[in-house]
């Protein structure tokens, strides 16, 4: 695996960092009023980031099945809830996100944190087997996805949320690199 | 004591409370007549009905959730007390049918029947409260308190063996969360 310089960048990497101040933006401007996480290694700026501001209530859980329960109670009396996990995390829910995000038609908005990933390849190209079948694990069931891989990949954020409120379902924005500042 | 008998001494506390049921407690919990506004099963996802009414009760905070779980169920998510717990929110009732059995595959026994003790866990995890009744007679008298107490409190129902059909409402999860979230919106 390639790793970072000493100003923290990976000289031939594929996807790069996106600051976490703009994803808190996007989602502060989407009016989400959760986040509800089992912490993720690739997002914790951004979970920091978060835990600074107000405007959005931080829910920390134990598990991704948790996770999904507690999203479909909130949006169940009105709120605008999201998760934030990692690959391994989507893997560990699939019985609920069958069973809620689909089967009860939940709109179940997630950023998923490719964990573990080389960021020199594309992440289906890597060797390891949690990130890459992440994308075909999605496929497989019909999960809408969207790749944020770099700065300017900003707007899928919108994009995804708005796909997500349509289908009534699940849909992931996976994080391709670790969060900036 | 009789499921029926549990499900009969909640309705009468059960006021404008919004509600979660899962496996043999949906059925009958559905013909005793909560609102179809006022409930959701956790159906197809053993182990979710604690963190779907972890939701219901942070996102409806005036409202008391009454959870209607089962003992294999919660085995499934154990560590949701914990988050119950954590987060903590004051209108949440987290009722256990406990008859020490997977009912709905063929009355196999749990894991830890006999051991483990659940109002313990809970407890141990954060729950305010735990009370574990065994007639209708003893559950009545204690719901006033329990529905009355700051949640989230636990509540083990100790139920008798049923060998009967086991039974699922049918009814669509997703027609009972559009319905709720209308009240909301």
């Amino acid at each position: 695996m390639t790793t970072a310089n000493a100003q923290g960048e990976t000289p031939d990497a594929v996807a790069t960092s996106v600051s976490a101040k703009a994803l808190a933006e996007c989602i502060v401007d989407l009016g989400i009023t959760h986040i509800i996480t089992v912490p993720d290694t690739v997002q914790k700026t951004f979970l920091a980031y978060m835990e600074q501001q107000d405007k959005v209530k931080i829910l920390t859980v134990c598990t991704e099945d948790e996770a999904m329960g507690i999203n479909a109670g909130l949006y169940a009396t009105g709120h605008r809830p999201m998760m934030v996990i990692q690959n391994n995390g989507f893997y560990a829910s699939v019985n609920t996100l069958k069973a809620l995000a689909f089967d009860a038609q939940v709109p179940t908005f997630m950023f998923v944190g490719q964990f573990g990933r080389d960021l020199t390849k594309d992440s289906n190209d890597n060797r390891r087997r949690g990130v890459r079948m992440l994308e075909p694990t999605m496929q497989t069931w019909g999960v809408p996805y969207y790749r944020l891989e770099n700065p300017e990949d900003i707007g899928v954020v919108e994009e995804a949320y708005r796909k997500c409120q349509e289908v009534e379902g699940p849909v992931a924005v996976i994080i391709g690199a670790p969060t900036g500042q | 004591m009789q499921r029926q008998e549990a499900i009969d001494a909640l309705c009468e506390y059960r006021g404008d409370c919004l509600s979660v049921a899962t496996m043999q407690a949906a059925s009958p919990w559905k013909d005793a007549g909560q609102s179809a506004q006022d409930h959701v099963d956790a159906s197809d996802c053993m182990g979710s009905a604690a963190s779907l009414g972890l939701g219901l009760a942070m996102g409806a905070p005036d409202r008391k959730v009454m959870v209607l779980d089962g003992d294999g169920s919660l085995l499934m998510q154990l560590g949701s007390l914990v988050t119950v717990a954590s987060l903590a929110p004051s209108n949440y009732y987290h009722f256990i049918f406990y008859n020490g059995l997977y009912q709905s595959s063929g009355n196999q026994t749990i894991p830890g029947h006999g051991k483990t003790d659940l109002c313990q866990v809970a407890l141990a995890s954060g729950y305010k409260k735990a009370w574990k009744v065994s007639s209708k007679g003893e559950f009545l008298e204690a719901l006033p308190e329990i529905m009355n107490s700051e949640g989230p409190v636990l509540i083990e129902i100790e139920i008798e063996r049923e060998d009967g059909p086991t039974r699922f409402p049918g009814m669509p999860v997703a027609p009972q969360i559009k319905a709720l979230r209308e009240q909301f919106t």
